[in-house]
């Protein structure tokens, strides 16, 4: 009775389109309430979620996202993108991929590929007679590499969540498999390229992709900050968040010249908007977790998981299936902090490591970013790209294929997410 | 913030509330530089003066919960804040107008909940001290009551907007 | 009645079996009148948002460390001291005694009433880098602790760097040199996988903190006498079972790190180390004039 009062709550808080982190408080409310708890554990559950230490480092990887849109570096990885594999066939979608696979690497958020690679290629793209659709597909499911290569604070978000598990080694964990996917879709954005027959540039020369290079490099030690400073254990994960940041600042403001007050001031509003908007959610969903763990919740699943098959394959893809259709009607952060409490015990249980899982479950619901109703990448594109949603969706099924392929890839093969963790050990 | 819409910026509550709202994204942003600098701080400490400042991890935990609330209470005057809003805009007009109000009684419920027991938790921990920095306990609460108030009132304030049949602000 | 109780180990750590034992007695004992039932892992919170959800009603027991309860109750400050007791059984046989009798007093007066005390083992110094046989071994090297001002002093008189950090961060800052050691207890370094990369631990054993379990006052308000009897046997019982599984688990542990090829070492002259905390003393008492006779007690205990 007190969970139906719990998630009934919920539903009807998401239902009537109250924000999910005030729908998650309220519907903890009503359990407490239900309980005969004293209230005020429930607010300090909220308070103490996100005091937590791991979390300091996603401000820190936002503000750098923002510092890298507003201060050019991003411009400069598309010009690099674009030396490299713009000759093509369908060059610029190819490019798109490729920016979306550096960008990645600094930036933490699907949203922020979208915004910052969007609203440059997309006019670009339109302008050779490439269609919207096309541009805005490609943008908007290439991005969801920004959440699966390192850095990535939705990664956080699960090793917290998941309670013990290294982010240094989640990071590593999510290169291979966002490689994997970032190839899976070139090779579908440049088939498609050729049927539609878009043209490809002519290839710069190697001077200019030289050129291309070196302005690049500044913007691209912030990876090389952020992600060598992690795996290489220099520092910290939160000080290699603060020290990326930081750089950024420096490269924007000293070297590119990019970054003027005024832009400073744009990155700092965005960095405290997206960051609050995230730990509300983290803040509010511990403190339902707290009364998942009271219920029992997860023992609950997993020995009902159990019930309906116990072969790992098919409960690996009903766990994709709910995974998918569950990010298509909410935002990643908040499944995140509510998914992984409940569905990790029951993978580990098929003896798959917590690593494998955070991985699937950056890809499951990045992917539900790309996709109606609620899709924030998908909403960014249409509006970077000037068309109507379901102008975007009517040709972006053979995109969805492409990161499902990788996801199944993924899922079914432990390799692509344990062969580098396995190294490293 | 860059809600203003015609009609609005004649209202004064709607000019008081937007400038407390600025003033919580100008202190956020404040301590977001703040938390970065520390950081930075505390990685030279670390490295080329071998002597870490213990302050600064407390610090940079306290630092963020203002952030967040801070930030929290500014996403609920722009309507940032992630929701599931598909549902509402696929139901016709009154239907639509109906869930609109109960969802504004929810966040009206929560925000007064925030607002008292984050007061409480900030009375309650008053007395004892963050480890390795001395300062209040409660300090670490203060946003979490600051933010119930802002959003209560802001959640009023959208109310009153509804009730004369204006919709809701964009952010 | 049921009962909910709070422990941040997992279920087959020595707490975690002995606080199960402790729910079925009272189970079997109380004929159900009371049916404790333990939440694991920490899945309630943590340690200081347990000791506020006991006071206030959420919670019915736990199992504490005296660590992080200076904070609600200053008495309990004392048993932070580093170097306080000389050994494990010293501790046993201060808290099992009249002094312990004062602690639960003073835990008490803040409606957290200790039935039994519990073992956490004794801290020692880990490094990466040599054996720490005297003070001027630890000149230089950064060392990890808890967020407790006592615990950074102790590290400062001793010549080290103090660094607080999360738990979470030292496996991978130890192996990486971000710092250079840490602290913890035989089944901790063995279990974190500390001992993969610090190969030295040198038994200073400078922290044996002991934990309770604790009942709510305002629960044990309702209990009635003769059911009050059979939980506090419980918990003694239940003490006695977690102090025996502790120790075996914590040779086991050692004996674990040895075959890993850690180097183990006894510190040449414990008093060096006692010596270099009398200004740590010296202050706190200054600070809590009312706790120095706790601390004289306790060394009276030590005279033979
Ligand atoms: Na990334
Ligand atoms: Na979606």
């Amino acid at each position: 009775m007190g969970l139906a009062i719990l998630f009934g709550l919920f539903a009807l808080g998401l239902i009537v389109g109250m924000p999910v982190a005030f729908a998650l408080g309220l519907a903890t409310v009503g359990g407490f309430l239900y309980e005969g708890l004293p209230l005020f554990i429930g607010f300090q559950r909220i308070l103490s979620g996100i005091s937590v230490f791991s979390l300091l480092a996603i401000p820190f990887f936002i503000f750098a996202g923002e510092l890298m849109m507003q201060g050019g570096i991003a411009a400069r990885l598309v010009r690099l993108a674009a030396s490299a594999v713009g000759f093509m066939r369908g060059g610029l979608g190819v490019v798109n991929v490729a920016s979306s696979m550096l960008f990645g690497g600094i930036s933490g958020s699907a949203v922020a590929d979208t915004s910052a690679l969007g609203s440059i290629l997309v006019p670009v793209m339109k302008e050779k007679g490439y269609d919207a659709d096309y541009a805005v597909n490609v943008t908007v499911t290439s991005s969801v590499a920004g959440v699966v290569i390192p850095p990535s604070h939705n990664m956080i978000l699960y090793a917290v969540a998941a309670g013990g598990v290294s982010v240094s080694n989640l990071f590593i964990a999510g290169i291979l498999p966002g490689i994997l996917m970032c190839v899976i879709l070139g090779i579908v954005a440049w088939a498609i390229a050729v049927r539609r027959g878009y043209p490809g540039e002519p290839f710069p020369g190697f001077r200019q992709l030289a050129i291309s290079f070196v302005v690049a490099i500044p913007g691209l030690m912030t990876a090389i900050i952020i992600v060598g400073g992690v795996l290489s254990g220099v520092m910290t994960v939160t000080e290699s968040g603060a020290f990326g940041a930081i750089w950024a600042m420096l490269v924007t403001t000293l070297v590119y010249r990019e970054l003027s007050w005024e832009k400073f001031k744009l990155a700092v509003v965005a960095a405290v908007r997206t960051t609050a908007l995230v730990m509300i959610l983290v803040a509010t969903a511990s403190s339902f977790a707290y009364l998942l763990a009271l219920y029992r919740v997860p023992d609950l699943l997993a020995s009902s998981v159990t019930l309906i098959s116990d072969n790992p394959i098919v409960i690996l893809l009903l766990l994709n299936v709910i995974l998918l259709l569950l990010g298509m009607i909410m935002d990643m952060a908040a499944l995140i902090l509510i998914c992984t409490p409940i569905f990790l015990p029951v993978v580990k249980d098929l003896g798959m490591d917590p690593l494998q899982f955070g991985v699937i479950l950056m890809m499951n619901l990045g992917l539900g970013l790309c996709t109606p109703p609620v899709g924030a990448c998908l909403f960014v594109g249409c509006v970077v790209g000037g068309i109507r949603i379901d102008q975007a969706v009517r040709t972006i099924l053979p995109f969805y294929a492409a990161i499902i392929v990788a996801l199944l890839l993924v899922t079914y093969v432990p390799f692509f997410s344990m062969y580098l963790p396995n190294l490293m050990d | 913030m860059q809600i203003a819409d015609e009609r609005q910026t004649r209202s004064p509550a709607f000019r008081a509330l937007d400038a407390l709202a600025r003033v919580c994204m100008a202190v956020a942003g404040a301590q977001l530089v703040t938390l970065i600098v520390i950081f930075g701080w505390l990685v030279w400490g670390r490295y080329v003066l071998n002597d870490t400042p213990t302050w600064v991890e407390q610090l940079a935990l306290v630092l963020v919960v203002w952030i967040t609330f801070l930030g929290g209470a500014v996403g609920v005057w722009t309507n940032a804040h992630l929701s599931v809003d598909f549902l509402r805009a696929a139901m016709p007009a009154p239907v639509g107008r109906v869930l609109h109000w109960l969802a504004l009684v929810g966040m009206l419920i929560f925000s007064l909940a925030l607002a008292v027991y984050g007061g409480q938790l900030m009375l309650d921990t008053w007395g004892r001290r963050i480890p390795m920095l001395g300062i209040a306990e409660g300090v670490r609460a203060m946003p979490m009551a600051i933010c119930g108030v802002l959003s209560t009132l802001f959640t009023l304030f959208q109310m009153s907007e509804l009730a004369q049949g204006r919709g809701p602000l964009q952010g | 009645e049921s009962w909910r109780g709070w422990n941040i180990h997992p279920e087959d750590y020595p707490n975690g079996v002995a606080l199960d034992a402790f729910a079925d007695m009272v189970a079997e004992r109380t004929e159900g009148r009371i049916e404790p039932e333990v939440y694991h892992n920490a899945v309630l919170g943590d340690q200081p948002d347990a000791i506020e959800q006991l006071r206030n009603g959420g919670l019915d027991f736990a199992n504490f460390n005296m660590g992080p309860m200076g904070e609600i109750v200053p008495a309990t400050n004392v048993l932070s001291l580093p170097f306080l007791f000389t050994d494990i059984d010293n501790m046993h046989e201060v808290m099992d005694g009249e002094i312990g009798d004062r602690f639960a007093d003073a835990l008490a007066e803040e409606g957290i009433i200790a039935l039994s005390w519990f073992d956490s083992g004794a801290r020692s110094f880990y490094n990466t880098d040599h054996p720490i046989a005297t003070p001027a071994d630890m000149e230089g090297l950064k060392f990890r602790v808890m967020n407790n001002d006592l615990y950074v002093q102790m590290v400062d008189e001793l010549g080290g760097n103090a660094t607080p950090m999360a738990y979470s961060e030292v496996y991978q800052s130890l192996r990486t040199g971000v710092i250079d050691g840490a602290e913890n207890n035989w089944p901790s370094f063995d279990t974190s996988n500390h001992f993969e990369v610090a190969g030295y631990y040198s038994n200073t054993n400078h922290l044996i903190l002991p934990e309770c379990i604790c009942i709510s006052a305002d629960t044990w308000e309702g209990v009635s006498d003769e059911d009050k009897e059979i939980v506090t046997q419980a918990a003694l019982e239940a003490a006695e079972q977690q102090r025996e599984l502790w120790a075996a688990s914590s040779e086991e542990s050692r004996q674990k790190v040895l075959d890993a090829g850690v180097e183990v070492n006894e510190v040449d002259d414990p008093a060096a180390f006692q010596d270099a905390m009398q200004p740590i003393y010296t202050k706190f008492i200054e600070a809590n004039p009312d706790l120095e006779s706790y601390i004289d007690d306790i060394r009276a205990t030590q005279q033979d």
